[in-house]
């Protein structure tokens, strides 16, 4: 247990020496086997390379849209075997763009479709990112999971699509 | 393409119709050569539906994101909750849930075991075997007092106990099943027709399988050893000792080994669990907590592997974010890469070993590189085609 | 007409389809096929195609995404046709309601003959539902 709560630690500081001073913008250890950071999205794709390639972050369990205050919240929960480490970047509602990571876990290429499905975050580089789970006809522009479109705004959108 | 291209009006859905395809093949001759995902037919917006309902609301509608795991999907929730309301549970709820999170699995292996029978065309394996997953049926109805949807977990503990007096009916039961189930894996080992259908059959390398972030048989099968159980241990798992069964063949017959094996050691950790259950309450005491905000992390093992749900609350009793990822679509990228280079009467057995969500593979559509034909089978279609072509 | 419909009432062939299922219903009219409930020996057969079956079976509560391939399968069936709602969710939308990529229920879209209620219903209430299906064509006709 000790040996666990340590590694969780050093993985914050591993993260935060490699990117740099200040980098980290914040990082936590909710309990075992649970650790937060957030970095700013111009250190992601240099952040999950290093986590993946030198400190066993190869599994990527999914990727989560949040639509928070201050912008669309993507958090990139990765696993070592052991510990679920969530990955946090935030980009502007109104300018919703982050890099691809397929290059760097493949495993990535379905969750970045979903979240821009959900939420309207562009991939850049991703491959193929038409519509993973939404329906064919979805209107254009209707991220059904951010926080101004609720049921009724969306099921008027619908109706009105088909009229209009 | 310069020939004239042509759909084939096959399939029971008119040609002309929009068609909802789950995998669109591009083939050369009898190989696939590209595979391209469509799923989405079964996308409620459950998501966003959380956002608008109170937690104890949540519960039962999490629950029915999966007939057939459920209780996963309950467990991994109630988890999430319990651990924003920074309460644990008592330790005989934990085993309780345990127990009912293992005979799922069993239900479940054996529900899939079935179908793979029926795969193959081998109808016989799959009325034995839901025959004898009905022993299973009955025990979750003896506790939960349902087959599906059995709603024993809550947030705090659990809602039924398992007293003492359902023990040996429950281990009659489980004697039977893991008998009929060492029955099954003898017989899948033995029968040439299996053989020749699984053995070198939808090949997934380890370091794909990694690549590729696979998840629960899929990978174990491709001798990953990563069990949630075992790595990321909740309810009692931590206490029980347990095996995580991985082969190394990397195809369909390893997956069918793995199950068939995995429902023993579920066998083993239910009799583990009633032999050792501790006594106390089942439901945690103060619970009229409001939850905090924060944000948490459960990972659940389900029968078809790594489920995980990311909750965010901000302190009403609503969740600010609910976020689910079912393991099937965990493995949808391994799963392309196994079909690829495969052959056209391998597709039904290769999609059905990663254990997919049930009608996941109603339809699939087909695009001939060679001759420019396309065409549109439905599943059985493609299954009489796959019995066909090993008959020859 | 007589005979016909005799052997359509004794021996229906139904079509199962799954609107978005949790797959809940689904395990469960499956079940009905194998040999604790043995729905064959009532003569029901479930078949592939909607051009030869007389019931459609509907599990789930209609998704957007399914519902242009629902009502093809309705119009293709050739009449006398009838349709059966297994479930809360084929019955009302069940626990779906406001989902925003969910219709609520079959009859949204296509008209329905029986409602199997349950959440699921069990294997013995799916078999009962179809039974009183029959007996209530029988009724009409007779």
């Amino acid at each position: 247990m000790d040996s666990e709560g340590r590694r969780e630690e050093e993985i914050i500081k591993a993260l935060s020496a490699h990117l740099g001073e200040g980098r980290v913008i914040e990082a936590s250890v909710s309990r075992e086997r649970r650790v937060f950071i957030t970095i700013s999205p111009e250190d992601l794709q240099g952040a999950l390379r290093f986590l993946s390639e030198e400190q066993g972050f190869r599994h990527l369990s999914t990727i989560t849209g949040v639509d928070a205050e201050d912008g669309i919240e993507v958090i990139y929960h990765l696993n070592d075997g052991k510990i679920a480490l969530s990955l946090r970047v935030t980009v502007p509602k109104a300018n919703p763009i982050l890099p691809t990571i397929v290059d760097i876990i493949p495993g990535a290429v379905l969750y970045e479709r979903e979240v821009h499905d959900l939420f309207g975050v562009v991939f850049e580089g991703h491959p193929n990112l038409s519509p993973l789970i939404l329906p064919d006809g979805w209107p254009e522009g209707v991220w059904p999971l951010r926080k101004e479109w609720d049921i009724k705004r969306i099921r008027r959108k619908l109706k009105g699509g088909k009229d209009g | 393409m310069d020939e004239a291209r042509f759909e084939i009006p096959i399939g029971p859905q008119h040609p002309a119709l929009k068609e909802f395809e789950y995998f669109k093949f591009t083939v050369e001759g009898e190989k696939v050569v590209d595979v391209e995902p469509k799923i989405g037919y079964n996308h409620r917006g459950i998501e966003k539906a959380m956002e608008d309902r109170t937690y104890i609301q949540d519960l039962y509608l999490v629950e029915r994101i999966c007939g057939i795991c459920s209780d996963a999907h309950t467990t991994c929730y109630c988890q999430a909750i319990e651990e924003l309301m920074e309460i644990e549970i008592p330790p005989r709820a934990k085993y309780i849930r345990t127990i009912m999170a293992e005979l799922e699995r069993i239900h479940s292996h054996l529900l899939w075991l079935g179908l793979v029978g029926h795969e193959i065309g081998f109808d016989t394996l799959f009325m034995y075997v839901w025959r004898d997953r009905e022993t299973v049926m009955d025990l979750l109805e003896l506790i939960s007092g349902n087959r599906v949807h059995y709603a024993t977990n809550t947030i705090g503990g659990v809602r039924r106990d398992i007293p003492p007096e359902m023990t040996d009916e429950i281990k009659e039961g489980l004697g039977k099943l893991e008998e009929r189930t060492r029955f099954y894996k003898e017989l899948c080992l033995e029968e040439r027709t299996v053989a020749q259908r699984a053995v070198g059959v939808g090949v997934l390398k380890p370091e794909d399988a990694i690549r590729l972030c696979a998840v629960g048989p899929t990978l174990r099968a491709s001798g990953i050893a990563r069990d949630v159980r075992k790595d990321d241990p909740y309810a009692a798992y931590g206490e029980i000792p347990f095996n995580v069964v991985t082969y190394d063949g990397c195809d369909v017959a390893s997956r069918i080994l793995v199950r068939c094996d995995e429902v023993i050691e579920s066998v083993h950790i239910i009799n583990y669990c009633l032999d050792n259950m501790p006594k106390g309450p089942l439901r945690a005491k103060g619970m009229g907590r409001a939850v905090k905000p924060g944000e948490v992390v459960s990972r659940v093992e389900a029968p078809r592997g790594e489920l995980i749900h990311y909750a965010k609350s901000n302190g009403t009793n609503k969740p600010e974010r609910y976020k689910v990822r079912s393991p099937t679509l965990g493995n949808i990228p391994a799963l392309c890469k196994m079909l690829l280079e495969g052959y056209i009467a391998d597709i039904p057995i290769v999609i059905a070993g990663i254990d997919p969500c049930f009608g996941c593979m109603d339809r699939v559509s087909f695009v001939d590189v060679k001759s420019g034909r396309n065409w549109v089978w439905s599943h059985e279609q493609l299954r009489r085609y796959s019995l066909e072509w090993y008959r020859t | 007409m007589g005979i016909v419909d005799w052997s359509r009432r004794k021996s229906p062939w139904l079509l199962h389809f799954n609107a978005g299922a949790c797959n809940g219903c689904d395990i469960e009219v499956v079940a009905a096929l194998t040999p604790r409930f043995d729905v064959e020996r009532f003569g029901m057969l479930l078949r592939g195609s909607p051009r030869h079956s007389d019931i459609l079976v509907v599990t789930g509560a209609v998704t957007l995404q399914v519902k242009d391939e629902l009502l093809r399968i309705y119009e293709q069936m050739p009449r006398p046709k009838f349709v059966i709602a297994v479930g809360a969710c084929a019955c009302s939308g069940g626990v779906f309601k406001n989902c925003y990529n969910v219709l609520e229920g079959v009859d949204k879209l296509i008209p329905v003959d029986m409602y199997i209620p349950g959440c699921p219903p069990k294997p013995e209430a799916i078999i009962d539902g179809v039974l009183k299906l029959l007996k209530r064509i029988g009724q009409r006709e007779g």
